[in-house]
């Protein structure tokens, strides 16, 4: 890539000629862009006593693909005649372009709920599937997965937004994390916190653009919002957006932040020396105490996020995945099966988030999506040592109880963290107010992402 | 000439030429049956995605479903685009601060490794050639450790002496000038073999002659070195043009184009149209690309041509 060879050269000297006269000669019919795409299709079920044939799925390498793996494994001992291959992939790399091609297709793929809507039209249509289990499935992960009212995906995990925090840090500054109900309230045990140490930024300020949007959309959708409505019409000139980033202002004014990469070595400093004490944040930071932190692991503790108003929703969503059926998979009646299984059949929820070999107090950085298998008194792992051995299940799954619906996420969302991303992280270095957040955002997402869809 | 030079041979059966129509054939298959396996070769996968790739830049394909024909949409798209310009203008920052720099360092390296009595010669050679020989992902990898700003070895120097870190790939100041490094770092190996090439290809008894009329080391330099190796700056120049605007891989592993776009060349920001499905505009970008990248080899090429003339 960094050094074209002369043939090339020559090629690229000869292309816009070459080109001229192939595209006049027009004999291009055959090869027209968008003529091998397929529509959406429905699928229905089959019976599970007579399910019998072979599927490939797909799961994030890593950690995840283990806890899966296992999980598969007891879908293998309930329908014998099935045969998985699990497959580890670098599912952000090779997923999308393999729905493009059609090539090599899995059955059944992982996938994140923001990646959903841009390749519904390659995917089965679960609407009819997923019936069943709608009223008892999150309305903000069915919301996600819907694409003109149609549901693609098969809703897995619920990431609600928590606020972690270091209790010995807030026991010596008076703070009485109880009483953290509202945003304000988290400005003020801040200032307590930094008049103990000047040098703290007490509260976690994202300096990556695009965990940093993310943040910010759990906190529109801890007001009822998000970035486009049902129509994709884009909704970020509007008053929940303009709270928060006035919150961040005020906050960042006033000295009460540190700004930094998640959990890089930096933040990892500030979280041990105590400066960072309070961490709005995903469920998954529960990482962070269990395998980062050193000196302070045991001190951290967690509960709902503050409201924005006294009385307002105590959750926001921030991220989550899903399981996909491409339309041209081999055999989608038993990846649904096997789908079914792991995300609203007790056995299946059991095994991914219950006790295993990879994690043996269970999988604890995010809560089922489907609300029986979210029981407050029927937790699925354990309290977390690395918390003081605090109930993390408590905590997360009564916050995932509050978290409001959404809209679909937009095909462009990803892309919209080059101009919102990036703009936040101005207003979060104090070179932006939020009015020139809000307009730069709107106009440049609007022109070259709206328009374009 | 005598006539018995114009007696055809006695025997003719044996030296007369085959039929008019089997030799035609002999000769006009055999060498297309060669050189077929390059044009079909070719043909797919050079002119049909080049061709493919020109008629989706007058079309609105996301990568499925139908594409509809929208004239030149997408180029006065990109060409009213401010992010286009500025991706544009990053490549030429780049550029300015290799291509410079890149032609006098390499030539000063080759001049040293031309020279016969410069010890460890072979080390230093092996030295300039290995980072162009290594894989570039590993190298930006290295990259994103050395010069990280919380970790990185750069900063732990620095502050070991008493100065304060540098946000090396995280300032819209530093980032450009950090990626040029390992663009220099890893392509100053070839301009120094091109160069050590073109000097060991003048001939020695033209320096003899000036040191015989009394021309000084840096006279001889100036007068003797540079035009006869200016073909190969020249060559140098134009190749790494090309190379600095098509310049992906290096901002792509190791800033993905921040901090807020100050490192998304020409490259990567037609890149991000492709992974945003946006299909049609990607291609229109790759031939403004491929558009400016022409005249920019055939200014190099015709101010090489006036001063050979």
């Amino acid at each position: 890539m960094s050094r074209p060879s002369v043939p090339r050269r020559s090629v690229l000297r000869g292309a816009l000629g070459v080109g001229a006269l192939a595209v006049g000669a027009g004999p291009l019919a055959a090869c027209a862009p968008g003529s091998t795409g397929s529509g959406p299709r429905k699928l229905t079920a089959t019976s599970s006593a007579s399910a019998k044939g072979e599927i490939t799925i797909w799961s994030r390498s890593g950690d995840l693909y283990k806890v899966f793996d296992a999980a598969i494994d007891t879908f293998r001992r309930a329908h014998p005649h099935v045969t998985v291959h699990h497959q580890a992939v670098d599912i952000d790399s090779k997923l999308a372009n393999t729905l493009i091609t059609g090539a090599d297709l899995p059955d059944g793929s992982f996938w994140d709920d923001a990646k959903i809507g841009s390749q519904a039209e390659h995917l089965y249509d679960l609407t009819d599937l997923i019936a069943p289990y709608r009223k008892d499935t999150s309305p903000y992960k069915l919301s996600v997965n819907t694409v003109d009212g149609r549901i693609y995906g098969v809703p897995w995990d619920l990431d609600p937004g928590l606020l972690w925090y270091r209790e010995d840090l807030l026991e010596d500054a008076g703070v009485d994390p109880a009483g953290l109900a509202t945003y304000d309230d988290l400005l003020d045990a801040a200032r307590a916190l930094k008049e103990r140490n000047p040098k703290a930024g007490p509260i976690h300020l994202e300096k990556d653009p695009f965990l940093g949007q993310l943040w910010l959309e759990m906190l529109a959708n801890q007001q009822g919002t998000s970035l486009a409505d049902a129509k994709g019409a884009l909704r970020l000139d509007s008053e929940e957006y303009r709270t928060i980033l006035t919150w961040v202002r005020s906050a960042v004014h006033e000295k009460l932040v540190t700004h930094t990469e998640y959990l890089k070595q930096g933040d990892l400093a500030a979280l041990e020396d105590g400066r960072q004490a309070l961490v709005p944040w995903a469920t998954w930071w529960s990482f962070a105490p269990q395998q980062l932190l050193k000196k302070t692991r045991g001190k951290w503790r967690v509960t709902r996020l503050p409201a924005w108003t006294a009385g307002g929703a105590r959750s926001g969503a921030m991220g989550g995945s899903s399981f996909i059926i491409p339309a041209k998979a081999k055999n989608p009646e038993l990846a649904w099966l096997l789908y079914e299984f792991l995300c609203f059949k007790q056995p299946g929820y059991s095994a991914v988030y219950g006790p295993g070999s990879v994690y043996p107090g269970g999988l604890n950085t995010s809560v089922p999506s489907y609300t029986p298998a979210r029981k407050a008194d029927k937790p699925l792992f354990k309290p977390v040592d690395a918390l003081g051995g605090q109930d993390l299940w408590k905590v997360a799954v009564d916050a995932a109880a509050t978290i409001p619906a959404a809209a679909p996420i937009p095909a462009w969302w990803g892309k919209s963290i080059d101009y919102l991303g990036n703009n936040l992280q101005r207003l979060m270095e104090g070179s932006m107010t939020p009015d020139d957040v809000i307009d730069d955002s709107t106009r440049k997402i609007q022109r070259n992402l709206v328009d374009r869809a | 000439m005598t006539p018995a030079t114009l007696t055809p041979p006695r025997n003719e059966e044996h030296t007369a030429p085959a039929p008019l129509r089997t030799r035609r054939r002999r000769l006009s298959l055999t060498p297309y049956v060669f050189v077929a396996p390059f044009y079909v070769v070719f043909a797919a996968f050079g002119l049909y995605p080049l061709v493919f790739a020109l008629q989706l830049s007058f079309t609105n394909w996301k990568g499925a479903g139908e594409a509809r024909f929208i004239g030149l949409d997408n180029y006065t798209y990109l060409l009213t685009s401010p992010e286009f310009w500025a991706s544009l203008g990053n490549s030429a920052v780049m550029w300015l601060l290799i291509v410079p720099v890149q032609i006098v360092g390499g030539l000063a390296a080759a001049v040293l490794l031309a020279n016969a009595r410069l010890r460890l010669r072979g080390m230093f050679r092996v030295a300039f050639i290995a980072p162009f020989v290594t894989p570039l992902v590993a190298m930006a990898q290295v990259w994103i450790v050395v010069f990280d700003s919380d970790y990185g070895l750069v900063n732990h120097l620095l502050r070991l002496v008493g100065l304060p870190g540098v946000d090396w790939l995280t300032s819209t100041t530093w980032a450009k000038p950090t990626l040029a490094l390992l663009f220099l770092w890893k392509t100053t190996g070839f301009a120094v073999i091109i160069l050590l090439a073109g000097l060991q290809a003048v001939p020695s008894d033209v320096y003899e002659a000036a040191a015989l009329d009394g021309a000084s080391r840096r006279r001889q330099f100036w007068s003797l070195t540079l035009p006869l190796v200016r073909r190969s700056i020249a060559f140098l120049i134009v190749v790494q043009t090309l190379a600095v605007f098509q310049m992906f891989a290096e901002p792509f592993v190791v800033t993905q184009g921040g901090p807020y776009g100050s490192t998304t060349t020409g490259g990567l920001y037609l890149y991000n149209h492709i992974t945003a499905s946006d299909l049609g505009t990607g291609a229109a970008n790759s031939f403004l690309l491929v558009l400016l990248v022409f005249a920019l080899s055939l200014l190099s090429v015709r101010l090489l041509r006036s001063r050979d003339e």
